[in-house]
């Protein structure tokens, strides 16, 4: 028995040589002492090469024959549908790419990958100015669907969700994909770290995006301002120790600073649109802010506060 | 077995196909100049190519592959099956389109260079992208990395959140990173000595000093595990309702497990860098999640709520 890597190389040199699609017959004929002699076992040798070949992107296609062979299944590799296209890159765009792998650090290997088939090498330049970019399995899926405008599915906090992406978006150290949701006919917005298992790509062309969708606009940069407010309550005045005052303050922009007090601290107007991301950013900051107003959102907070005290009560 | 079998025919098939069209087009190479290009082993790049050169068959494929290696020289002819690359991959192509996009969005790109035209290309093969990279960051980040360019060392008012205090330091910046949506700076401590990295909304100010350091090398920190990577950090347990560990998953974990069999409570073990960090954690976490270990931590979250709320005393909200 061959070497697997042999087979698989002979098996894609094979596919990638025939005018006409070729039975597995016929492929373990033309590869002999390659494959098993048993037919089941073959078949599930084939399915195996078969299925690590398309793993690696290979578009192996496949079709049913008529005529004397009626039922049986071909096989073949259309070359300009696996080989990839010369972008006619220039040197310095090279550079500028492998550059760019550099500086986007991640745990995976796919921009070097990418790079290889450009023919860019391994070497990696030390770099002044860089950005970790967290990576997951749902990335590449999403923006294939988005890119060929096909739906994509996924598992979301129990629910299949089925969507029409309309953009990806890193801010903040997540990846949030956008969308129309079908199933709600409404455009959503869901973390990719939080999709349960695979992503499927559907048919291509199946949606148009609106062409005035801007990712930015739909998804606000402040997380306190997502969602419904609660009761017209759009905004709370929280004021902050003088420990924090400017910090604070470079934060939210001098344009929320509210107030100035004569013992340094000072007031500011921040959304709490969302209040649990209110809470999240006012919690950061412990006992160096407290809410003035408005009387609904500072009665939230010390609810939340007390019942958090009397988790120790009686215990010790 | 073969000495490579650690690495599947998977791996190696795909690193092959790379390595014959890159070949091909130089016809000869040095073996160590190809090791380097692929990060392998020379060894490994050895014995990719002699089982490289047992494929092929005729009639369909009537030229073999043939390398072989000659005073440390690497010489090929490749069948033209193999002249081109196969196409990219959807995570091939997602990396190098989402690098791209991140590095646009640092400091110093320019829109209309070499990168973006190298985008403007990979995106005609790979549909229009739709992806966004947005590192929105202090104006203070320019200004920094203009020193680390320049090599000029820094002073800098820095707040610390495990003392709680702002202290004036000098630094010699090495370099500027984004991770986890905040700025860090990488620098030489002058007062211990040591590297250390600084996030930059924590400083409040900074002061040009005049005096420049040649460069030295560095190495940026692991990606996103990187400010727990020492084992001398301080572990806690935390025992986390379920529909509450989106709130931890931005946060990096050692180990989850269900705190009992069939439990809707995980139970989350995790670095705690310092305990004013766990006081905030746990306020934001609030009343439904405990912590198991240590005993010292176990009243922490309610003792630090009592201590907000004794400002809620002091603070009316009319005055």
């Amino acid at each position: 028995m061959a070497e697997p890597l042999e087979r698989l190389t002979n098996l894609l040199a094979l596919l990638l040589e025939t005018k006409q699609p070729i039975t597995l017959e016929q492929i373990a004929n033309e590869m002999i002492g390659q494959y098993p002699v048993n037919d089941s076992a073959r078949r599930g040798s084939f399915e195996r090469d078969k299925s690590v070949l398309r793993d690696l992107g290979v578009p192996i296609e496949q079709t049913v024959l008529g005529g004397d062979q009626a039922g049986r299944t071909a096989y073949r590799i259309d070359r300009r549908r696996y080989e990839l296209a010369d972008l006619e890159l220039t040197d310095d765009e090279r550079h500028a790419l492998q550059l760019a792998v550099a500086a986007a650090r991640t745990d995976d290997s796919w921009g070097q990958e990418g790079l290889w088939k450009l023919g860019v090498g391994s070497e990696r330049p030390a770099l002044a100015v860089a950005a970790t970019m967290p990576t997951f399995e749902a990335l590449p899926p999403l923006r294939e669907a988005l890119a060929t405008r096909s739906i994509a599915t996924f598992g979301y906090r129990g629910t299949d969700r089925t969507l029409e992406p309309y953009g990806l978006l890193l801010r903040d150290g997540y990846w949030y994909v956008i969308g129309r949701d079908r199933a709600r006919n409404e455009v959503r917005t869901y973390r990719v770290d939080r999709i349960d298992g695979d992503v499927r790509v559907g048919v291509p062309s199946t949606f148009e995006r609106p062409t005035d969708f801007d990712i930015r606009q739909v998804f606000p940069s402040d997380p306190k301002l997502l969602g419904e407010p609660e009761n017209e309550i759009t905004h709370a005045v929280v004021r902050v120790a003088p420990e924090r005052a400017l910090l604070v303050a470079a934060e939210v922009g001098d344009e929320a600073v509210v107030g100035w007090l004569a013992d340094g601290c000072i007031d500011v107007e921040v959304p709490c649109v969302n209040r649990e991301a209110f809470r999240s950013w006012l919690l950061g900051l412990t006992d160096n802010a407290v809410v003035i107003a408005p009387e609904g959102v500072r009665a939230d907070v010390i609810g939340w506060l007390t019942e958090i005290a009397d988790t120790a009560v009686g215990s010790g | 077995m073969a000495r490579t079998g650690a690495r599947s025919a998977h791996v190696r098939l795909r690193r092959l196909l790379v390595m014959l069209p890159w070949l091909m087009e130089r016809g000869e190479v040095p073996l160590s100049e190809m090791a380097t290009h692929f990060a392998l082993s020379e060894a490994e790049v050895v014995a990719d190519l002699e089982l490289a050169a047992m494929c092929g068959l005729p009639p369909f494929v009537d030229e073999l592959i043939d390398v072989f290696i000659d005073d440390g020289l690497v010489v090929a002819g490749i069948p033209r099956v193999f002249t081109r690359p196969l196409r990219l991959t959807a995570p091939e192509g997602f990396g190098l389109l989402a690098a791209g996009r991140a590095a646009m969005a640092l400091p110093g790109a320019e829109p209309h260079g070499a990168l973006g035209r190298a985008l403007d290309k990979l995106a005609t093969t790979l549909g229009d992208d739709g992806v966004v990279v947005d590192l929105v960051r202090p104006t203070l980040v320019d200004d920094v990395v203009a020193a680390v360019e320049m090599g000029e060392r820094l002073s800098i008012t820095y707040w610390t959140p495990a003392r709680d205090e702002a202290t004036e330091r000098v630094v010699a910046p090495r370099a500027v990173f984004a991770d986890g949506g905040n700025w860090y700076l990488l620098a030489d401590d002058e007062r211990s000595g040591d590297e250390r990295c600084f996030r930059l909304d924590r400083v409040l100010a900074v002061a040009s000093t005049g005096i420049i350091d040649a460069p030295r090398p560095f190495t940026l920190p692991n990606p996103q595990r990187w400010f727990t990577d020492d084992p001398d950090i301080d572990r806690a347990t935390l025992l986390v309702p379920n529909d509450l560990m989106w709130m931890i998953e931005r946060y990096p974990v050692d180990t989850v497990t269900p705190a009992a069999p069939d439990s809707v409570v995980s139970a989350v073990v995790m670095p705690v860098t310092s305990e004013q960090w766990l006081r905030r954690l746990l306020l934001r976490l609030g009343p439904t999640v405990v912590v198991s270990a240590p005993e010292r931590w176990s009243h922490l979250a309610a003792d630090t709520a009592r201590s907000v709320l004794a400002r809620y005393d002091v603070v009316s909200r009319d005055n």
